[in-house]
């Protein structure tokens, strides 16, 4: 219990530190919004347009404690007004449309990562010195040590443009209205082949490297020799005696990685057209557009508080030596 | 386990700061309003418009969809406030239609909502004559009144998007209509370039807009307006459709269904969509267009592009020995234009000639006694070199000039970091000034951080864009006007030399109070020359508008050999909406 109001006290701190954080970053660039939009356009604005956007705007010339509090209470509401980049647009609209596809993809990408990687590990280190221990995890940091942007703009050439196997843009066929039908769930799906794909190709390299390396370390632990000297089926020393115990520095990766799918897997969605968050992560940077980023980071930012802090309670669980620290 | 905290807050740090450090626009791309040379020269630079739109011969109607890339998006998000600066604004310019649309590419103003405008002998009454008969997408009639509530509705809201500005209260007295077809604009301060911008507004429903609360942050979900393509039949997260007005004026038009909007992020996306020929109309920047896009299929894709507003050399006037119109001469005859353009701009288009004025868009205007005066755009470093030995600044041991304050002359020349055109321009530039014995450093800042340093007058070299419009007034009072000079430190948003010539302003002024096509043109005539004499900035060339269309499923686009309109699907904001021109003459094949 005591452990438990502690990581809870402690992530409240970090929650408004992150807060806080959230709040000066996006001031301390320079520039304005206007200034960001005149350059976006090439000063194809005259400037009677300019006074207009200005006068649109209107940023508050409020000192910044007032600006900070109005920024708390209205980020406790759930409230983050008008976008900018978007003008008039709500940011929750905005979050709404694209957040869907962010997690389906962010989803789809993590967990066949992890389980692939974290099967092809325990595999590999098991039987370590084999053909596959020395094919894989070269061939995977090989393809992980790609620049992501590269792969992806071949695998979109080739298997896109070229071949044409796979649709080149977009989370489902423009034909198509959203719904639950055969027709629109098996788009969904085709569409998510090379995006969700490549990123997997990437990120499997590192949780197999990953496990490999703790699961050697855990093999040659003496409950291990116990467990073969008794006799147990290999399976069953393979995944629960060795893998259960060899999986919790991925666990922990793996919680962190959840946070971090409502970042949008940037890339990837530019690159192939994917309607998520990441595309409006960017824009709202470069467009200086305060309000969008503000609530963009901060559901980043709580995600991952969240996601760690799940991870550290079931921590309890799967590691019984935590309950006495 | 704080540790691990500590670890989350600083990888969230660094994303935070890795995303402000992407914060680089993508390159290219500009929107952009084009320009075509016109095929016939209007006899005077304004000519009286004629009572119809083009008329071409009668297509037959079909029910199909004209798929469009007006700007680059990942997801839609619905918002059709045609004030709102947002990025939706463009497929206003195909829902509301203004008064008359200036085209650029014929240099005509064309009758549209009005049908004619006359003003009065001193120029303090404009009256614009509307067209009868025309409705709105709901089937309400459109008349004077649906006008003058626009005018107000900017009147009152100033943080509406408009070109109008000041001139609203500053300029013009009154707006009234004497009877359901007429509008008529009272000047207290006679103007008369504000012809342009009053009949370019986009005009919208009296009756809907006066139960909007704040129209500012209206969204505008469901149109009613004049133009061609008003219904919003579909509109999902990556792509909607506009559909035809069943109550549009134009009779037999507009001859196809609707128009389709798929959400495509950048360019490299779009351009393989064009070459897959998904798009029939896109304006984008294609790099080598003949292999990459034409090739795919020589008879139906098609491009052709134009060059705009001057992109300009500004060199600090305030700065020794810049003040001097000879030294800057000499630089600008030390530039090797047709390798600018060749690396920068893939040769898409040819280099400015010494007015600033881009061919394609200010044609009747073009004053040939200053073009052949200004021969200080020629490429002759020979002739650079003397002029720079007889203003006195003698080359140093190192073959590097002193300039007048005893130090060698060494520069910055600035251009925002990510603009890789005008970064291969500034390389170009600071080549060819070796030979000059001048040495010029390239300095690429953050788009924001070179505005600031800009903006303020508190540079030495930049590369710059420059102001256009339906004449070249505006360009030539954003070069050397004291109505555009700031005090150095304060934000200019043109003339940021801070150049001023009292003589050009006297003759800009009178420019702007008469209505006289024949004196209009003497007096342009006189400022080009000045512009000539003075080389305040060194116009380099006209930035390019990108326009591609496909001919597999429509025909009758804005070609080479018939240039009728502006070719780009979106309108430059500070322009008019020629994209209305396009819609409604093209048909489907």
């Amino acid at each position: 219990m005591k452990y438990l109001l502690r990581h809870i006290g402690l992530y409240l701190v970090a929650a408004w530190a992150s807060l806080t954080l959230n709040f000066l970053l996006p001031r301390t660039m320079p520039g304005d919004p206007v200034t960001a939009l005149i350059g976006r356009m090439r000063g194809r604005f005259s400037p009677a347009q300019i006074q207009a956007l200005r006068v649109a705007y209107g940023f508050t010339n409020a000192p910044l404690w007032q600006q900070y509090l109005q920024y708390l209470s209205h980020a406790l509401r759930g409230d983050f007004g008008l976008s900018i980049s978007d003008y008039p647009a709500k940011v929750s609209t905005i979050i709404s449309t694209a957040l869907m596809w962010t997690v389906l993809l962010g989803v789809v990408v993590l967990l066949l990562g992890f389980l692939a990687g974290t099967v092809l590990g325990v595999i590999v280190a098991w039987w370590r010195g084999s053909f596959l221990d020395s094919i894989l995890p070269g061939l995977f940091n090989f393809i992980g040590s790609f620049p992501y942007f590269f792969l992806a703009m071949l695998a979109l050439f080739f298997l896109g443009f070229t071949l044409k196997w796979f649709p080149m843009s977009h989370a489902y066929a423009d034909s198509l209205s959203p719904g639950w039908s055969w027709a629109f769930v098996g788009s969904v799906l085709l569409h998510l082949v090379m995006p969700a794909g490549t990123v997997i190709l990437v990120s499997v390299g590192g949780w197999l490297v990953g496990m490999r390396s703790t699961m050697v370390a855990v093999l040659a632990e003496d409950y291990i020799i116990m467990a073969e000297a008794k006799g147990l089926p290999q399976w069953q020393i393979m995944f629960q005696y060795a893998m259960r115990n060899a999986i919790l520095p991925n666990f922990t990766q793996f919680g962190m990685s959840v946070g971090f799918i409502l970042g949008g897997q940037i890339l990837t969605e530019i690159v192939f057209s994917y309607p998520g968050l990441g595309f409006y992560l960017v824009r709202a940077v470069t467009a200086h557009d305060y309000p969008l980023m503000q609530a963009l980071f901060l559901m980043i930012t709580l995600a991952i508080l969240a996601a760690n802090l799940i991870v550290d309670l079931l921590y309890v669980r799967l590691d019984p030596r935590v309950r006495t620290t | 386990m704080p540790k691990r905290v500590c670890t989350i807050l600083s990888l969230l740090l660094a994303l935070n700061l890795l995303l402000a450090a992407c914060g680089s626009p993508a390159p290219a791309t500009p929107t952009a309003a084009p320009t075509v040379p016109a095929t016939t020269v209007p006899t005077s630079p304004a000519p009286q418009p004629t009572a119809s739109p083009q008329s071409t011969a009668t297509h037959a109607f079909k029910p199909v969809y004209l798929t469009v890339n007006m700007e680059q998006q990942s997801t839609w998000v619905r918002n059709f406030n045609p004030f709102s600066g947002d990025a939706r604004t463009q497929a206003s310019t195909i829902i509301y239609e203004p008064m008359m649309i200036y085209d650029k590419a014929t240099s005509q103003l064309v009758p549209w909502l009005a049908t004619a405008y006359a003003w009065n002998t001193d120029n303090t009454l404009l009256t614009f004559t509307l067209r009868q008969g025309v409705k709105w997408s709901d089937g309400q009639p459109f008349t004077s009144k649906d006008v003058t509530y626009t005018f107000d509705l900017l009147n009152k809201f100033p943080a509406l998007l408009n070109n109008l500005g000041s001139i609203l209260t500053d300029n013009i007295d009154s707006w009234s209509a004497p009877d359901d077809f007429t509008v008529q604009f009272k000047f207290k301060v006679v103007y008369t370039p504000a012809l342009h911008l009053l009949a370019n507004q986009l005009i919208v429903p009296e009756h809907i807009w006066k139960d909007v609360a704040d129209p500012t942050t209206y969204t505008n979900d469901s149109p009613v307006g004049t133009g061609p393509f008003t219904e919003v039949i579909k509109f999902q997260d990556q792509t909607y459709t506009l559909e035809k007005n069943p109550y549009y004026w134009q009779p037999g038009k507009p001859t196809f269904q609707g128009m389709v909007f798929p959400a495509l992020p950048g360019n490299d996306q779009a351009n393989m969509s064009l070459a897959q020929g998904d798009l029939d109309w896109a304006g984008n920047f294609v790099p080598d267009i003949e292999k990459t896009y034409v090739s795919k299929d020589p008879t139906d894709f098609h491009y052709f592009f134009v060059g705009a507003e001057s992109v300009m050399l500004y060199i600090n006037p305030s700065i020794k020995p810049f003040d001097n119109p000879d030294v800057r001469k000499a630089i600008s005859m030390g530039i090797d234009r047709n390798s600018v353009v060749n690396i920068a701009e893939y040769g898409y288009i040819a280099p400015s000639d010494a007015t600033g004025l881009s061919v394609w868009e200010y044609k009747p205007w073009i004053n040939p006694d200053a073009v052949a005066a200004g021969t200080w755009t020629n490429f002759d470093p020979q002739k650079a070199n003397a002029m720079l030995d007889a203003a006195g600044l003698k080359k140093g041991t190192d073959g590097i000039r002193i300039g007048p304050d005893g130090k060698p002359m060494s520069y910055k020349l600035l251009a925002p970091n990510g603009w890789t055109d005008w970064i291969a321009a500034c390389q170009i530039i600071s080549q060819n000034m070796k030979d000059l014995g001048i040495v010029i450093t390239l300095d690429n800042p953050e788009q924001n951080s070179w505005q600031d340093e800009v903006f303020s007058g508190k540079f030495e070299w930049t590369l710059g864009w420059s102001s256009g419009g339906a004449t070249p007034y505006y360009f030539y009072r954003g070069q050397m006007s004291e109505l555009t000079v700031q005090p150095i430190g304060q934000p200019a948003n043109e003339n940021w030399g801070r150049y001023v010539d009292p003589q050009a302003d006297k003759l800009l002024a009178q420019f702007a109070t008469t209505s006289d096509p024949v004196l209009q043109k003497s007096l342009m005539n006189q400022i080009e020359m000045i512009f000539v004499n003075d080389a305040p900035a060194l116009p380099l060339f006209p930035g390019p508008d990108w326009y591609e269309y496909v001919t597999t499923r429509f025909d009758g686009w804005p070609t080479k050999d018939n240039p009728y309109a502006p070719g780009p699907p979106f309108a430059a904001p500070s322009f008019a909406p020629s994209p209305l021109l396009v819609v409604t003459n093209i048909w489907p094949k």
